[in-house]
């Protein structure tokens, strides 16, 4: 169900909103439970749990080793026997050590019994750069998590989508990973967009899982986009209003894609800009084009921009991270060059 | 009646400067009793600031601008 | 035994790994002011600083010689002051200068420097496996260099631990397991989350000679792995030495350190470079004039590295896209 925003609703940070979603779940719900690095008194890495140990204690709120493997394996035991849990792993980075666990066996247990087991269970996880982390702590990488079958994908831009979205996923039956970039969380250490701060209801509400959201309305163009690109999208269809009236889509949801609101958008504008900081190669970008093309290349009236991350990894020092990211200069010159 | 919020003493030196890092109220804003209003940092420790009262806010400082412990950053009327 | 000069330069290696150290910890923070920003700054991203485990890195070491590897946790720079990387070049890489060690690349984190066979990684454990291939290639070379792996106790329960342990010991490959014990996982303390208090019995349970080591000296631990380098040498096979040493400061630079509570101040007395000091200066080896010296020398060495690192240029920005592939 949604809830209303008003003048009155306050605001809080896209961190506040995630910990505040699982808090009402775990005050629903005994069966919810949270585990992974550095999530009880530290409060997670980046927020994401802040408040949770000193409301629920150590047995609901869990730090666990340094064993990605073990406690994400952990997390799909309890949830094929009835509980909930939330597993974080810090960095999507670190899927490299407990990948198995996430693909092949949270991702598969439902369809390899024929339906007959669900796995209930939450994998949260930071993504994302642009403060000089390097090449190890800065991916997105849903693109790769999309590819595999099996699991949701949510990937909020705002406070708002994020409490309605982990709300969502809790209460799904299914794996679903929630992937939040660490430039949405609002955090008072990191360089933010006044857009990582939003009016968030204080009761509990639902985003729905698989529909996006159409950020901007616009006609002349349409612009895809995802997590922190999306604010970067709204702040250039902002500034360009009265010279380019851009459409902005927030997918939210990776898996399942909602193809639907991306067609009725171009079939609209006829242009398309995809906007996306995980790699360009093999990725989200060229599933969205092929959703266009596997339907109707006609509506197109411009070849499709692609504003990604080039494929390369992620260097550190800042004058060659901000070369490849997928900035407004870049995008702002993709609106143009589709318009033109 | 009003009320003035002055940022938290949070650090050992009390002459330590911190910063409001965010606001999450903009001045002429209702805000309820306990809403948190801001939050702030001193020495990469944050804290959340509530409004003590009901009514509309003030902001005193810019977000992301310092001030020192016990300065007023904030009224409410 | 170890003797006179050695413990003074044993002295003067410590010094200057903490002058350095301290001299990022301050360069760090200068400029993300008056808002604390991780991204800002000369020196962006993360810093991971190692007060506190000189010991472990010089005693080590002492025992290396340029062609014997070392893979390096996310922190790194004790090591590779200690290894012998060019500490221009490796400063010059932290602040992402095209004259550093990766051509600003790879920053604190990823320090490359094959000449001194030294590399690190972020991700936990997983420079456990990759020593032991070092070794794997010493071993079929023929040479008699080995590969050390460093890494912190909360690695020891990651799965590359384990199976790096046990594929050196089934192989009997040249290689050093170096646990060092900080007692802290970023916040999550080492008794929540390794139930046993000796780590050396993991690498007994893969048929290795292990050790715990306390009282973070570094003449003990310079001992400890003199035995283990010397089994590797001569066709012995692997050692599992769990170092306990302390970390003075946070995880990482930024870290409030809330979860330590006083244990934060009683860490910070277990300084092993005061301690060691004052044990040379009454064994007669060291003045206070000659240690006032010592500290001068290091901090203008730094300080030089320093000047290196900000006078050099920046990459270009279309460098973004080089060395994907050779």
């Amino acid at each position: 169900m949604t809830a209303t925003i008003d003048a009155g609703t306050r605001r809080v940070t896209t961190a506040k909103a995630i910990s505040e979603g699982i808090a009402q779940e775990m005050r629903a719900n005994p069966d919810v439970f949270v585990m992974g690095e550095d999530v009880g008194p530290y409060g997670g890495i980046f927020g994401s749990t802040g408040g949770l140990f000193e409301e629920f204690g150590s047995t609901r709120i869990i730090d666990t080793p340094i064993s990605e493997t073990g406690f994400i394996g952990a997390g799909i035991g309890a949830a094929v026997e009835g509980l909930r849990p939330v597993v974080e792993l810090m960095f999507v980075d670190f899927f490299g050590v407990c990948f198995d666990q996430i693909y092949n066996h949270m991702a598969k247990i439902h369809y390899e019994s024929g339906g007959n087991v669900k796995v209930p269970m939450v994998l949260m996880t930071a993504v994302g750069g642009g403060y000089s982390d390097a090449a190890q702590h800065s991916q997105c990488l849903w693109a790769t998590f999309a590819h595999m079958p099996g699991m949701k994908i949510v990937v909020p831009s705002n406070p708002y989508d994020a409490k309605g979205l982990m709300i969502s996923a809790i209460r799904d039956d299914n794996p679903v990973v929630f992937m939040f970039h660490k430039g949405v969380m609002g955090l008072p250490w990191m360089a933010k967009n006044p857009r990582s701060i939003g009016p968030v209801p204080e009761e509990e509400y639902t985003v729905p899982i698989g529909k996006a959201a159409i950020a901007h309305e616009g006609s002349d163009v349409t612009v895809v986009s995802l997590s922190i690109s999306v604010q970067h999208c709204l702040d250039v269809a902002e500034e360009l209003e009265g010279t380019t009236s851009v459409e902005v889509i927030d997918l939210r949801s990776l898996v399942p894609l909602d193809r639907e609101a991306i067609l009725s958008s171009v079939a609209k504008t006829g242009k398309l800009v995809i906007v996306d900081e995980d790699y360009k190669s093999f990725g989200l970008s060229g599933e969205i084009v092929a959703t266009i093309a596997d339907t109707d290349p006609s509506m197109l009236k411009a070849p499709v921009e692609r504003v990604c991350y080039p494929d390369v990894p992620v260097p550190y020092a800042r004058v060659l991270e901000y070369e490849a990211l997928p900035t407004r200069d870049k995008i702002k010159a993709a609106i143009a060059k589709v318009t033109a | 009646m009003s009320e003035t919020i002055s940022f938290p003493e949070m650090s050992n030196d009390p002459d330590a400067e911190g910063v409001v890092a965010t606001w999450f109220a903009n001045t002429g804003e209702t805000v309820k009793a306990g809403q948190v209003i801001a939050e702030v940092m001193v020495d990469k420790v944050s804290v959340d600031v509530e409004a003590p009262i009901a009514g509309t806010i003030t902001c005193l400082v810019e977000e992301e601008g310092t001030a020192k412990q016990g300065q007023e950053i904030a009224r409410i009327d | 035994m170890v003797d006179n000069d050695t413990r003074v330069d044993f002295y003067r290696q410590m010094v200057r790994i903490r002058a350095y150290e301290a001299a990022l910890q301050a360069n760090y923070h200068a400029d993300k002011t008056p808002q604390w920003d991780i991204g800002a700054g000369l020196i962006p991203g993360e810093m991971h600083l190692a007060a506190g485990q000189e010991p472990v890195a010089v005693g080590l070491c002492a025992n290396l010689g340029k062609d014997d590897a070392i893979t390096g946790p996310h922190r790194p720079h004790h090591l590779a002051l200690a290894k012998g990387v060019d500490i221009n070049k490796m400063t010059a890489e932290i602040y992402g200068r095209d004259t550093g060690l990766c051509h600003g690349k790879g920053g604190h984190m990823h320090l490359f420097d094959p000449e001194q066979h030294f590399s690190c990684s972020g991700i936990i454990a997983e420079g456990m496996p990759v020593a032991v291939g070092q070794a794997l290639a010493f071993s079929r070379k023929g040479t008699d260099n080995i590969a050390v792996a460093v890494a912190g106790e909360g690695a020891a329960n990651q799965g590359a631990f384990h199976e790096a342990l046990n594929l050196a010991s089934m192989w009997k490959l040249p290689v050093v397991f170096i646990i060092e014990d900080n007692d802290w996982a970023i916040s999550v303390a080492r008794d929540t989350a390794t139930p046993i208090k000796d780590g050396s019995l993991r690498g007994t349970a893969y048929g290795m000679p292990s050790q715990r080591v306390e009282g973070n000296d570094v003449e003990m631990i310079y001992e400890a792995c003199k035995t283990a380098v010397e089994r590797a040498r001569a066709g012995g096979g692997p050692t599992l030495l769990e170092i306990h040493t302390v970390r003075m400061w946070g995880h990482f630079e930024g870290d409030a350190q809330a979860y330590r509570g006083d244990e934060l101040g009683e860490a910070n007395e277990r300084d092993p470079i005061p301690a060691y000091e004052k044990r040379l200066l009454s064994a007669g080896l060291l003045t206070e004039e000659q240690a006032a010296q010592i500290k001068a020398e290091a901090e203008a060495e730094v300080q030089a590295a320093i000047d290196f690192a900000t006078s050099s240029p920046e990459p270009k920005p279309s460098d973004a896209y080089l060395h994907v592939f050779a």
